[in-house]
């Protein structure tokens, strides 16, 4: 096979023309990975927050849930989502399906909540005790100083971090495909079979990688950008 | 105290969870054609991703061989059509979970998925196993794939007898063009697929495949069936496919829809509507 001039433009124009569905599908990993950030901080928040409660009732549970999301396969966690939950609940009268993607949503959430727990909790180490103690000086309650004096200080550095942890996620969301999401991978790999145009292969995957690339750079530059502004005030 | 505390939690993820499986069972034994007409929708488990017989175009749409079949079934009874993408591995699980109403996704009768599902008779198409190989490494016998590298899909029921019977080790590729870029690059000596499969591959791009060729003797010709779920063997969604399958045959409609396709006449579809 000669790859010559008229090739090249063949695949581009190939490329295009498959663009507006697979960038569709590239929309849904970004919803899935939004979606499954927002679910994770709200959990991690709340697990992180026990995970430095001063009751062990509260702090050991919470301490095994992070460890035990933290250091799970995505990929697994993923699958068992899929396989665990049905594909439609029954509530009373109401029957609210439940897509695949929603489970991959539901499943991608788990590692985001059990990373953003151990964030929580190293943010709030991480401020020193003194901060603690002036509060209760002032007799703040434990509530009022979480609150109002230590998660207001601990929020900025946990942001890079947080960020890091959405890039890794919107990168993950392709596993999504292996559990049948339509997602921009499924679509990739349909679209490549219905060409059925082996050459495409590498451009059609490349173009993928140049998309999640765009998506991801800028927040990889904030990111970094966040980390040197709040480094210079420790 | 905290132990106490944990053994409730536990308790109530595994009360949880047996909900969750309950409701995935309680829906499953809904396809006669009543329960069908009463949904309005007709679901079908389909293959995206197996070009001519169910693939995507452009707008996202899927269309093929089979989807002709589904929308006519759906035409037929009435109702909506919804097609839900389904992989090898996962159709039957779609089936028993009641995800879906119908299998029509270039599924070969095995023993086991007549087990797993009502298996409707008779056939829709039949499909043997061969390989498709560059002309110049003159295979002849199955035999002579001893030691070779040769390409196959993922969960495709052909792959034990050639790995077994023939020693051939397989490189197994989740979807066709990963399969054949590795069978162009020379990675592998020989892709083993359907043979109806290698056959339109062959005459799709005479000029691309000019060096290949489909050189042995097809073996293990198998039938493609549609299913329904297990539960409804005796269903009245049952009989009517198997009446609709054998209207198909004697009408020579499977012949006119092979042939829109551009699929290679197969010996089984003649054989089929002179026998009807």
């Amino acid at each position: 096979m000669i790859a010559g001039d008229g090739d090249a433009v063949g695949v581009l124009a190939t490329i295009w023309k498959w663009a507006p569905l697979i960038g569709r599908g590239f929309l849904l990993n970004i919803l899935i990975s939004v979606l499954a950030m927002a679910m994770g901080t709200v959990a991690g928040l709340a697990l992180g927050l026990g995970q430095i409660a001063p009751y062990a009732v509260l702090r050991r549970p919470a301490q095994i849930v992070t460890q035990f999301f933290r250091n799970a396969p995505w990929l697994v966690l993923l699958f068992y989502c899929i396989l665990l939950l049905p594909y439609q609940m029954t509530v009373g009268d109401w029957t609210v399906p439940m897509p695949a993607w929603i489970k991959a949503t539901i499943g991608l959430a788990l590692p985001v909540m059990g990373n953003v727990s151990e964030i929580v909790r190293g943010g709030i180490q991480a401020l020193p005790q003194a901060q603690w103690d002036s509060a209760e000086s002032l007799a703040f309650s434990r509530r009022q100083t979480l609150w109002m004096v230590i998660l207001p200080q601990a929020i900025k550095p946990m942001l890079p971090p947080w960020m890091n942890l959405y890039a890794v996620l919107i990168m993950a969301t392709p596993l999504a495909s292996i559990v049948g999401v339509e997602e921009a991978m499924t679509l990739t790999r349909f679209a490549l079979s219905a060409e059925n145009r082996s050459e495409l292969l590498l451009p059609m995957y490349l173009a993928l990688l140049v998309a999640f690339f765009a998506y991801c750079y800028p927040i990889a530059r904030w990111t970094a950008r966040l980390e040197r502004r709040f480094a210079v005030k420790h | 105290m905290p132990v106490r505390l944990a053994s409730f939690a536990s308790a109530l993820a595994a009360a949880a969870v047996a909900l969750l499986l309950t409701v995935a069972t309680a829906v499953a034994a809904v396809d006669d054609i009543k329960a069908i007409q009463a949904k309005g929708v007709l679901v079908v488990g389909v293959k995206a991703d197996y070009r001519p017989w169910g693939f995507i175009d452009p707008s996202g749409a899927i269309v093929g061989m089979e989807i002709d079949m589904a929308r006519e079934i759906a035409d037929k009874l009435g109702v909506r059509l919804e097609m839900v993408p389904v992989t090898t591995a996962n159709r039957i699980e779609f089936l028993r979970q009641g995800r879906i109403d119908l299998i029509l996704a270039t599924m070969s009768d095995t023993p086991a998925r007549r087990q797993a599902s009502t298996v409707i008779d008779p056939p829709y198409y039949a499909g043997g196993t061969n390989i498709l190989a560059r002309k110049s490494l003159n295979f002849q016998r199955w035999q002579e794939l001893r030691g070779r590298r040769v390409c196959a899909l993922q969960g495709a029921y052909y792959n034990r007898p050639v790995a077994e019977n023939w020693g051939a080790i397989i490189v197994a590729f989740p979807g066709v063009p990963e399969a054949m870029i590795d069978l162009l690059a020379g990675n592998c000596d020989a892709f083993v697929q359907d043979s109806s499969l290698i056959a339109s591959t062959l005459v799709s791009d005479p000029v691309k495949w000019a060096d290949y060729e489909m050189p042995m003797e097809t073996f293990g010709e198998q039938a493609w069936v549609m299913a329904v779920s297990a539960a409804n063997r005796e269903g009245s969604f049952a009989r009517f496919l198997a009446h609709l399958s054998q209207d198909w045959h004697r009408s020579g409609h499977l012949i006119a829809l092979e042939k829109k396709w551009g699929i290679p006449p197969s010996p089984f579809l003649k054989s089929m509507h002179d026998k009807l």
